[in-house]
């Protein structure tokens, strides 16, 4: 088959086709920089054009586009702590500060650099992997997936933040939110008051851009005339000179990665989930776990190189089990479908040109992201912090009341998000922390679900969900994720204990 | 006598031509799931196909209504004002068979049945690694545990499912039912052995010969697309179902203006280009328009009645 994967590649340099990647890199950035348009939305918006298109020509542009606005999400996350696609969220938490630093320069290098990275290792990952990394997607059934979901739950308490108590009361909202909407097995209504536009479900978009991008651009809004001079200034050097600061990062770069690819993997959980669990891990290795929050490069690194780490691998599943790991993963399918390509494991011995060329693809995608976005967001887009502040906030409302209603084409989904905005200003002003809501929302539906349909499949007997080897490994995942931080703790604890108390003998 | 036939005669002639215009704006083709999907790509082939027979600059756009499984695209064609210039993809059983479990404002008589083009048969599907090398050794062990078999379906309330409560009905044997988001979820877990037999359609299978097993293909004659699996009738089960795509228009369509759509939807299916890109995309062809069509629905709709008032899913 590598045979194959060779034989692809003089097809993918040809000019329209090659020209077709670039183009949807460019878009893809300016999609994601967007906040409310997600890179699903753009190319589901694309797929009708892409009808009377060669096939690698409509691929390279989904290609492109997938891994440019992975890589766009950071930008306004970095710039303005709104995150332009669910997957940036957890850029936002150091990008932020970092811009506040007058680092926002080196923030959007870092980001794009570990952003191209992941890009890079995913398509590799594709291309040499797939046939066999499917292999895995069929060991998780419904409580294997349950379990999947309570480790990312069990993984994500550092996210509460300060206040546990709060936290855990976001958290809490985030899955009350996704209590909404049709039962996943019955379709029985939920929390919908009669309203059809409810019976889907709350999408994440629709509350990520309330809760997210409104309570910013209201701050935008509430100091008109506050002159910042700092934070102002991206500070930007040239990127040959701060790429060696970047070689640091090298073993958050590899763990985020694999994380991403593994997430990928795994029907429905995506680079939201990725990119959290990575900054997670990322930061329980470092050294200096108190830096981070504050402006620390290592956490935009961790965050960015497994949300796009998660891109091709999203599609192992889905070229080979026609089972999309994310929904932009599905909307592809529906892309390839068009052209008559129907996704399976046929699918690579009787077009290996097209699919190939669509994993070669996303290679260069992921390679020109570093020349694109470098040029693009540093040089353009970051720009944008120079406009007056009016004008900004009122330019990214109007923004997002497009991609809102872009979405469905529907205005309730505008004053749902509006809603959620003003819950938004509120959490923001007493000091909630907004991330859990967005992973208990994600979770909670996918933890609900998988493990009704464990329940069923076992028959309402609850030892369905231990009786096999990949559960019981996730379950002591999950088991260490939690316990280990409270005995290090503790540990720690004695041993400062054991210092001051050698130290107050001493005074004595 | 013969004025009054005369200016029957001239009032027809001078109707004509304001029929022959038809149609006069962009024809809106209404799909009630997401871009991308199978119902979608369904009418972007025909809105292309049909533009051109048509013919005269004529134009039609699809416009995709997805959400609440297809209810709120289905309400909109139905409610839409009679005039040919709303039409819309139709899913059946879903389309009517979510009529039982909640409020709709539409129901069998609420549409003009236009043509159908795709009727997707389900099966009978296990795994390769499956010991169940038949329908009958599958009936057999299902008989002696009832219920101990698990059968992974896309959703409650559709096709897969009808399916599997008729095999019940009509063998007695017993199954547990698992209903995943979506076929592809529930093929996977199919082919993880995390359920036992799935009954997604045939469609669905095509791509996965190596993996999948079809024990036996749940329509009245066998398939094109895979002539070598027996349907259930040959094995001595009375059981016919499928998913069916088609093109309906409101009720209370102009009868001319009906058969202007049927005769270009008809010409439609005779184009072999058309054909070959159905056959590329998987979808198995089976023509039926008018009161044919509309026949298919009404059965379709009391099997799913029927369903509900036995064993309501929810």
């Amino acid at each position: 088959m590598y045979s194959d994967l060779l034989n692809a590649l003089p097809e993918v340099l040809s000019l329209a086709n090659f020209a077709a990647v670039i183009i949807g890199v460019i878009a893809g950035i300016v999609v994601g920089a967007m906040p409310g348009l997600s890179a699903t939305m753009a190319i589901s918006v694309l797929v009708p054009f892409t009808f009377g298109l060669e096939p690698l020509v409509a691929l390279g542009l989904m290609a492109g586009i997938y891994n440019g606005a992975m890589y766009g999400g950071a930008i306004p996350a970095v710039l303005l702590r709104i995150p332009g696609t669910p997957a940036a969220v957890a850029t936002t938490f150091d990008g932020y500060p970092m811009a506040q630093k007058g680092e926002g320069g080196f923030a959007l290098q870092v980001a794009v650099v570990s952003s191209s990275i992941g890009g890079i290792a995913s398509a590799f990952a594709l291309m040499l992997l797939a046939p066999p990394l499917s292999q895995v997607t069929l060991l998780f059934g419904p409580s294997e997936v349950f379990w999947v979901a309570i480790f990312g739950l069990a993984s994500i308490i550092f996210l509460l933040g300060g206040s546990p108590v709060k936290g855990l009361i976001s958290a809490c909202f985030g899955v009350f939110v996704s209590v909404i909407g049709a039962d996943p097995i019955f379709g029985t209504d939920r929390y919908t008051f009669g309203q059809l536009e409810m019976l889907d479900g709350i999408s994440i978009v629709i509350l990520l851009v309330g809760l997210y991008a409104l309570p910013p651009v209201i701050d935008l809004l509430e100091t008109p005339l506050k002159t910042e001079t700092d934070a102002n200034k991206l500070g930007t050097e040239p990127i040959w000179r701060t790429l060696p600061r970047m070689g640091r990062f090298w073993k958050t770069w590899i763990r985020g990665s694999l994380i991403g690819i593994w997430i990928g993997i795994l029907p429905g959980a995506g680079g939201s989930m990725a990119a959290f669990m990575s900054y997670n891990e990322a930061r329980r290795a470092s050294k200096t776990p108190e830096t981070w929050g504050n402006g620390e490069p290592e956490g935009v690194a961790a965050a960015e190189v497994a949300n796009n780490a998660d891109t091709a691998s999203a599609l192992i599943p889905a070229l080979t089990l026609g089972i999309p790991g994310t929904a932009v993963a599905a909307v592809m399918l529906g892309g390839l479908m068009i052209h008559g390509l129907q996704p399976g494991p046929m699918l690579f011995r009787e077009n290996p040109d097209v699919v190939f060329g669509f994993m070669w693809q996303f290679l260069f995608g992921a390679i020109l992201l570093v020349f694109l976005g470098g040029s693009l967001a540093t040089n353009s887009f970051a720009r944008l912090l120079n406009l007056p502040r009016p004008l900004l906030g009122s330019v990214i409302i109007v923004l997002m009341l497009i991609g809102v209603y872009s979405i469905h084409g529907r205005m309730f989904d505008v004053y749902l998000m509006l809603g959620f905005g003003a819950i938004g200003y509120v959490m923001d002003k007493l000091k909630f922390p907004l991330p859990p809501v967005v992973l208990g929302l994600i979770l909670g539906a996918f933890a609900e679900e998988n493990l009704r349909l464990a329940l069923r499949i076992g028959r309402g007997d609850w030892t369905i969900l231990f009786q096999n080897v990949t559960s019981l490994v996730i379950v002591a995942l999950t088991i260490a994720v939690i316990v280990g931080p409270l005995i290090k703790r503790r540990y720690v604890n004695k041993r400062l204990k054991a210092e001051l108390g050698s130290k107050t003998g001493m005074e004595e | 006598m013969k004025q009054t036939i005369a200016a029957i005669f001239a009032l027809g002639l001078s109707a004509l031509p304001a029929l022959a215009e038809y149609p006069e704006k962009p024809i809106k083709l209404i799909v009630s799931y997401s871009a991308g999907g199978g119902s979608d790509v369904l009418a972007r082939t025909v809105a292309q196909f049909l533009k051109a027979e048509l013919g005269d600059g004529a134009s039609v756009v699809v416009k995709n209504v997805p959400g609440a499984g297809g209810q709120i695209g289905f309400t909109e064609i139905a409610t839409a004002a009679p005039d040919g210039y709303t039409i819309g993809i139709f899913n059946l059983p879903a389309a009517l068979a979510l009529t039982n479990d909640r409020d709709a404002s539409y129901d069998v008589n609420s549409f003009t049945y236009l043509a159908n083009f795709v009727d997707d048969p389900n099966t009978l599907v296990v795994s390769t690694s499956s010991n169940f090398e038949s329908l009958e050794a599958l009936l057999a062990s299902a008989m002696e545990a009832p219920g101990a078999i698990t059968v992974g379906l896309s959703s409650l309330g559709g096709n897969d499912h009808f399916s599997a409560n008729m095999i019940s009905a009509s063998s007695g044997a017993e199954f547990t039912l698992v209903p995943f988001k979506g076929a592809a979820l529930a093929r996977t877990a199919l082919m993880g052995g995390h359920v036992a037999v799935g009954t997604m359609t045939l469609s669905q299978t095509i791509g996965f010969q190596d993996e999948m097993r079809v024990l036996a293909v749940l329509s009245g004659e066998r398939s094109a697309f895979r002539s070598e699996v027996p349907t259930a009738k040959e094995l001595g089960l009375n059981v016919t179902m499928s998913s069916l795509r088609g093109v309906v228009a409101p009720a209370g369509l102009d009868p001319e203006i009906a058969a202007t759509l049927r005769d270009a939807l008809s010409a439609v299916n005779a184009n072999a280009e058309f054909q070959t890109m159905m056959a590329d995309q998987g979808n198995p062809i089976a023509f039926s328009a008018g009161n044919a069509y509309a026949e298919v629905a009404k059965a379709q709709d009391e099997v799913a009645r029927k369903i509900w008032e036995e064993t309501p899913w929810n």
